[in-house]
């Protein structure tokens, strides 16, 4: 078993970013870092864990899954649902209090039901509601029904040896059809309205935002550090030697024996309960999830991240993520200094778009091993 | 009834035979001054009478001063006694109009001349006297305008205006209408019940929305409850308090509204019942604080019923009692049982019928659908399908070809002339694009297709994002002529818009053209040996580089042409693309890779399939797009070549 050197230098940087953010936040440091930005940092180590799920499944094994954005939200919607419904709970109850009359546990749950529902013109509890009540299912759930769905889409179309490119846009498929499956208002999540109000934490309405989104980052630093050196394990054995030859030629790994399916079956769901941790921990610091979370773009996103990264190196894909996201924050949020060349100026907000498109365009056609083809121009490499 | 009778025989002669010549000679002021007194003066009984001398003269200007009459604005002067309208009723002096030519004839004060006032009994028979001018005008609209008012407001002496009329009737629109009308009229005032039913059957096979609702309101019913069925009324029905007609509850609560038990009461009224009750913190010697449970707060109410503060809950047990000593039932309004026999009979062999026709119309729907995916995807059918190059902005290309057409319809006036250049134009703009983004980017990418998903995407957003730089975010209109505006209507049942049907030709013309150009032409074959093997195909001569890039270009100039055709019914936005992206891989992949045969069958199987759940579930089209995407992800599993797969060496890999 090679170790990984990158394992220890990436926990480093890892912790002396955690460290710095924390010396310089608004609730233990200096609060040189907003509040929002804070969020913003935690958000994007979030897109970094699921970026490297994504390299996982992609960069090692040869799965170019178009749709581990939807487990990503499927996480999302499930840490929402107890949410929002214990933080409405505390705000009916609240209400009721006033009442002559104690109210009972049913009229808690029903004016609890209305509150959430109503926008959807609903009043009940829909099925998939039953565990919101309890922190510890959620949590099960926020795993378990990712894994599960990724689980029966990969057997499905593992079994039946759907690969490549066809295997991408089945993917696609999936991910366009939980979304639009979610924009409607009967399914019982609120349909285009999304969940909202994750901020507020239940239990910690006494404590501010500024500590809240601290403990948050911390949170989102160790899960990406604690998957780092999960994966970075994961790949360095026989199960990485196996994977690897899985996505260079397939048929050839099955001739010597292996399941391949299996093998690419475990890579699948893992990543898409990796996917699903990420959104648990993302839409909280969000503080708003929607069906249009999960269109197909996201999901596209998320792979050309891991393509400027750069696949197969882990680390890569961590890049990829931090740099692309950080920077589309910097010019779509207005920050960015507009240029002006006269008769015309260049508005970042606009133009941005165009030019991350060209760049994923020049990546693609000159630097195929994304960024972290740069790391390789400094440190050299004992094996390719 | 009698003076009805003759007006409608003469009516139904005048409008035949040339009027009387007497009338031609007469001006309508004689006429009407030979009638003065019964005109200024009318009796609910007398004024058919002369109505019926009025109308036996056919006089062209009569049915001009009957709405006069009729609406109170007409007036007669009080010195000779003449009729006349005025200009302005709240002028002073008023101007007089003769009745015939509408010119002024001179002014008069209010005093002098006296307004006609029929009563609401003689407005109603001018009404019906009017009714038979407008069934017989010229204007066929006007025509149809007097059988609208008959059919909204029936009354029994349009019943032989209307036979009268479907006698005369040549046009056959107002024929369908008065076949529907007549009954209808029939089935309401006639007497014996025989001629009703046979009314009745004259509808069957009527598939209109008349026919349907004229027989809908016969059907009508109404629930009711009693201790025994009454034996006069029409039952349509006996329901059963549980079934899924009848649910309990509402059975119950229909006993409560008849007053025939006593209500039950809700959580919130008991909640409500208690707290009107709080005596020293106290209801009915419970605490207030431990009344957040509802056996405690069941514990107090019984004591509140105890001391006569509050009404009984009836038990469950006298609930089913109250339910199971009572009939519920629904009741037709209308009394004949034969009649309403004969309307169910009717109307379900008519809903068959209807059935049959909704499937047609259904077919229709999802046949324009699956040329509108047809179009959509053909384009990829050939850069996806043949060259197996993804093309994440083909999309775009739509979109571009859309713009194409939004540009050349604000160069163009004429929307005709500007789809005929559009369609060109966007295939060489499309094209041109398609050869660039071959030659700048895709050939280096050929042996990494995954990497050119990314590429493609990259140049897919850029492409939305300069779009939206150019011509904004808002829909540009791109309006479809005036011959393509309309729809071609079979009954009520079947229609479709003419859009829908130039686009299943469209769809029909490039597939013919695309099936010649692969299979009949030199470059097809080319195509198809570099596609094939491209090594082998440059040792024949060929040049991959140029084939390439043609067939590249005419994929992407297809969607171009089909961005035109998409852009007339569908909004003209940066992002419609997308609305197509993941849609237009679904029908190739489904279809079967290599052959546009595999792109035509599958986009027929997706439309037609969508269609049918959304027939299924028809309020939710999101709902239909959800379960087809998951069809096709479970269809990929058992055909995962698709439809049409290739065999043998052109399978590739």
């Amino acid at each position: 078993m090679t170790r990984n050197r990158s394992v220890p230098i990436f926990i480093a940087i890892l912790a002396a970013f955690a460290l710095g953010v924390t010396v310089m936040s608004e609730a233990y440091g200096t609060g040189a870092i907003s509040v929002s930005f804070t969020k913003v940092l935690g958000m994007t180590l979030c897109l970094c864990l699921a970026a490297l799920a994504m390299d996982l499944v992609w960069g090692y094994c040869g799965i170019l899954s178009l749709g581990h954005f939807a487990f990503f939200g499927l996480g999302g919607y499930g840490i929402g649902m107890w949410l929002m419904t214990a933080r409405t709970e505390a705000v009916v109850r609240a209400n009721l209090a006033n009442q002559v009359i104690p109210p009972t546990e049913a009229e808690v749950s029903d004016a609890t039901a209305l509150q959430i529902f109503s926008v959807v013109g609903g009043e009940d509890w829909p099925w998939m509601w039953a565990a919101s009540d309890s922190l510890f299912l959620s949590l099960v759930l926020i795993v378990l029904v990712p894994g599960l769905l990724a689980l029966v889409f990969g057997w499905l179309a593992f079994r039946s040896r759907v690969t490549g490119v066809y295997l991408s846009i089945l993917t696609q498929a999936m991910t366009l059809a939980l979304s639009l499956y979610l924009f409607q208002n009967d399914t019982g999540l609120r349909g285009n309205n999304g969940l909202s109000g994750l901020q507020n934490i239940p239990g910690a309405e006494a404590i501010g935002q500024d500590r809240i989104s601290i403990w948050f980052f911390w949170a989102s630093a160790a899960a990406l550090g604690l998957t780092y050196i999960g994966a970075a394990w994961l790949v360095s054995g026989k199960f990485g030697n196996i994977v690897r030859g899985i996505r260079d030629d397939e048929q050839r790994v099955r001739f010597l024996g292996y399941k391949v399916e299996a093998y690419k079956l475990f890579v699948f769901t893992l990543t898409g309960m990796i996917c699903g941790i990420a959104g648990a921990l993302y839409y909280p610091q969000a503080g708003i999830i929607n069906p249009d979370e999960i269109a197909p773009i996201a999901s596209i996103y998320l792979a050309v991240w891991v393509a400027i990264g750069g696949r197969g190196r882990l680390y890569g894909a961590v890049i990829g993520a931090a740099v692309v996201s950080l920077l589309s924050t910097y010019f779509t949020g207005g920050r960015a200094p507009d240029i002006n060349l006269g008769l015309f100026a260049i508005e970042w907000v606009d133009w941005w778009p165009v030019l991350l498109g060209l760049g994923f365009v020049l990546v693609t056609l000159f630097a195929p091993k994304g960024l972290g083809g740069l790391v390789d121009y400094f440190v050299r490499k004992d094996r390719t | 009834m009698q003076h009805l009778l003759r007006i409608a025989i003469i009516v139904a002669i005048s409008l035949f035979l040339t009027p009387a010549a007497q009338a031609q000679d007469l001006s309508l002021q004689d006429i009407l001054q030979d009638h003065a007194e019964q005109i200024a003066d009318p009796s609910r009984r007398t004024v058919g009478e002369t109505l019926d001398a009025l109308v036996a003269t056919g006089h062209p200007d009569l049915p001009g001063f009957l709405t006069r009459w009729q609406s109170r604005e007409a007036y007669q002067r009080d010195a000779d006694g003449f009729f006349v309208y005025v200009e302005d009723e709240d002028a002073d002096p008023l101007v007089l109009l003769d009745i015939s030519t509408g010119e002024a004839i001179g002014t008069a004060g209010s005093r002098e001349i006296t307004q006609l006032r029929p009563n609401g009994g003689v407005r109603r028979v001018i009404g019906g006297a009017l009714v038979q001018f407008q069934l017989g005008a010229d204007d066929p609209a006007i025509r149809l305008e007097a059988l609208d008012a008959i059919a909204d407001d029936p009354e029994e002496s349009y019943l032989p205006l209307v036979e009268a009329r479907l006698e005369a009737e040549e046009d056959p629109a107002i024929r369908a209408r008065l076949e529907v009308v007549l009954p209808g009229l029939i089935i309401a005032f006639a007497e014996d019940d025989q001629t009703r039913v046979d009314a009745i059957r004259t509808l069957d096979g009527n598939v209109s929305l008349d026919a349907r609702a004229t027989l809908n309101r016969i059907l009508s019913t109404r629930r009711g409850v009693a201790e025994a069925l009454p034996e006069e009324a029409n039952i349509a029905a006996i329901l059963e308090p549980g079934s899924p007609a009848l649910s309990r509850d509402d059975a119950y609560d229909m006993l409560v509204q008849s007053d025939l038990a006593p209500p039950l009461i809700s959580r919130a009224e008991q909640r409500d019942v208690l707290a009107a009750n709080i005596v020293d913190g106290r209801v009915g010697g419970v605490p207030v604080a431990t009344l957040n449970s509802e056996e405690a707060r069941d514990t107090a109410y019984a004591a509140l019923v105890d001391a006569d503060l509050a009404e009984p809950i009836p038990t469950s047990a006298e609930v089913d009692a109250a339910l199971a000593a009572h009939t519920f039932f629904d009741a037709y309004s209308e009394p004949s049982a034969a009649v309403t026999r004969a309307a169910r009979t009717t109307l379900d062999s008519i809903e068959s019928r209807v059935g049959v026709y909704r499937f047609l119309d259904l077919s229709l729907d999802g046949i324009s659908l699956a040329s509108i995916y047809f179009l959509a995807a053909i384009g990829l059918a050939i850069t996806f399908g043949v060259m197996g190059v993804i093309n994440m902005a083909h999309g775009e290309f739509i979109m571009i070809g859309a713009y194409t057409g939004y540009v050349v319809q604000t160069l163009i006036a004429d929307y005709t002339l500007s789809i005929a250049v559009a369609l060109p134009l966007a295939f060489l703009v499309t094209f041109a694009l398609g050869v660039l983004m071959e030659r700048s980017v895709i050939r280096w990418l050929y042996h990494r297709p995954l990497e050119t998903l990314l590429a493609t995407f990259g140049i897919s957003i850029a492409l939305q994002q300069i779009i939206r730089q150019i011509f904004g975010t808002q829909a540009r209109p791109f309006t479809p002529p005036d011959w393509l505006a309309g729809a071609v209507t079979v009954n009520d049942v079947i229609s479709i818009s003419s859009i829908r049907i130039a686009i299943f030709i469209l769809g029909v013309i490039f597939f013919v053209l695309l099936w010649l150009i692969l299979n009949r032409t030199r470059l097809g074959l080319e195509v198809r040996a570099v596609t094939q093997n491209p090594a082998m195909a440059a040792s024949m001569g060929i040049n991959p580089d140029r084939i390439n890039m043609m067939t590249f270009g005419l994929g992407s100039g297809i969607a171009g042409v089909a961005g035109v055709a998409i852009g007339l019914f569908a909004q003209v936005t940066p992002d419609m693309g997308a609305n197509y992206i993941v849609q237009s891989f679904m029908t190739v992949v489904v279809g079967g890779v290599g052959n546009i045969f595999g792109t035509l069958i599958g986009a027929g199987m997706i439309g037609s399939l969508q269609k049918a759940i959304e027939w299924l579930n028809p309020t939710n089209t999101l709902a239909a797009q959800t379960y087809m995407i998951l069809f096709v992800i479970l269809f990929i599993q058992f055909r995962p070549r698709g439809i049409i797969a290739l065999r043998g060496r052109a399978a590739g890999d």
